[in-house]
């Protein structure tokens, strides 16, 4: 059971945040409570970088987001939030807040999804969920916000 | 070295504006991440130091329990941070945070072996070899064990702290959490720990749930929490204990009874 700490370590992080098996000898109940306060955790970090998403889901935020991040492991907290505001607009339950933060978010910065983003350099006019931000110089505005 | 004294709180920016109107406050600490060395300090943090109280960053995302050795960018990170708020110290986490490339988004507890302790000395080492100040090394609080102890936590802390030097950070909020959720005595724990090397105590909330106690931070301190800190003051009373709030912060009333409290059971100044 022992001699490889770093494949045993990488086993349980997967395990806690990546949706791998429980590696053996450890017991299921303890582990799955510390991957659920990780979720919990993660949810409060994410809620502060992204506080209007977070707010227009309201009480539905920490599910929303728990949900949508088990098994799914981190990019940080800045892209986290942008990922599933992302999945929230294409599945249309993005509500008007988190709408007009991704808008200002989208005119503001490039983000392909799989690096991290970067921030424009030519204006820009970002669409989402009815929302118009445009970015001028860096500066972001919300042109029109979304339909309540 | 003169260490931090007193009743001290966790500097957040949420409020600092509270931490600011503590008249009586000596030490503060701050979450080493969250400063950028070569930018201006937070004027909070400014206005502390022109006040002579200390600020000791605290890192947590270094990840000293990892089976790799530490990236030379944190350490040097946590050392700029020490000397840009001119620290007396600064403390970290026997603990590791990331592997296989995956980020666990908290302290994870190491397996208590000999191998462990290896993997934390080497990079305790590392650390201190690039440190303007001392290190001190603070056990987590967690919700499970691994398979294959060898040592127990009193004999596995001690090698660490024994092995490279390092000062201890007793939070007595994880003792407490690790006698309810993993068993033991706390007092048991407390009285065979090396104390004599504690730089200083964290005292923090926490609150049940789902059949475990979460060390959350968010809480109010438990009573029984108060009362181990009353213990290891009528023993031997650590040099300065710090009060950690991260979210959900209560009333400043609310705030100030809980720093109170802390100079009660443990016999320093109120600092409200």
């Amino acid at each position: 059971m022992s001699g490889d700490l770093a494949a045993r370590q990488a086993e349980l992080v997967a395990a806690l945040v990546a949706g791998g098996p429980l590696p053996p000898g450890f017991a299921p109940a303890p582990v799955a409570a510390a991957r659920r306060a990780l979720l919990r955790k993660r949810a409060g970090d994410v809620a502060r970088h992204w506080p209007l998403l977070a707010a227009g889901l309201g009480p539905a935020w920490p599910a929303t987001f728990t949900t949508w991040a088990d098994g799914r492991p981190t990019n940080g907290s800045l892209r986290d939030g942008w990922d599933l505001a992302r999945d929230l607009r294409d599945r249309d339950t993005l509500p008007p807040l988190g709408a007009e933060e991704l808008a200002e978010r989208e005119a503001a910065s490039r983000y392909d999804g799989r690096r991290p983003p970067r921030p424009r350099r030519l204006p820009a006019l970002a669409r989402t969920g009815g929302a118009v931000a445009v970015q001028v110089a860096g500066r972001v505005r919300l042109l029109r916000p979304a339909p309540r | 070295m003169t260490g931090p004294s007193g009743v001290g709180i966790g500097w957040r920016p949420e409020i600092a504006g509270f931490v600011a109107g503590l008249p009586g406050l000596r030490f503060v600490e701050v979450v080493a991440e969250a400063v950028a060395p070569a930018r201006p300090l937070p004027d909070g943090l400014t206005e502390l130091r022109g006040r002579g109280v200390d600020v000791v960053p605290h890192g947590v995302r270094l990840s000293l329990g990892g089976a790799e050795p530490v990236d030379p960018a944190r350490v040097a990170h946590l050392a700029g941070v020490a000397a840009a708020l001119d620290a007396p110290l600064v403390s970290e986490h026997i603990a590791f945070v990331r592997a296989g490339g995956l980020e666990a988004g908290h302290l994870l507890p190491l397996p208590r072996s000999r191998e462990a302790v290896a993997a934390v000395v080497a990079n305790v080492r590392r650390t201190q070899a690039e440190l303007p100040v001392p290190l001190a090394l603070e056990p987590i609080a967690a919700l499970f064990d691994w398979p294959d102890d060898e040592l127990d936590e009193a004999d596995f802390l001690t090698e660490i702290l024994d092995a490279t030097g390092a000062l201890l950070l007793l939070d007595v909020a994880n003792v407490h959490a690790n006698a309810r959720n993993r068993g033991g005595d706390p007092a048991a724990l407390l009285d065979r720990l090396p104390l004599e090397r504690v730089a200083y105590v964290h005292v923090a909330g926490g609150a049940e749930h789902g059949g475990f106690y979460h060390d959350t931070h968010t809480d109010p301190v438990p009573a029984a929490v108060l009362d181990l800190v009353r213990e290891l003051c009528a023993g031997r009373r650590p040099p300065a204990l710090l009060l950690e709030r991260d979210g959900h912060y209560p009333p400043a009333a609310e705030l100030r009874g809980e720093l109170d409290a802390l100079a009660a059971a443990s016999g320093h100044p109120v600092v409200t």
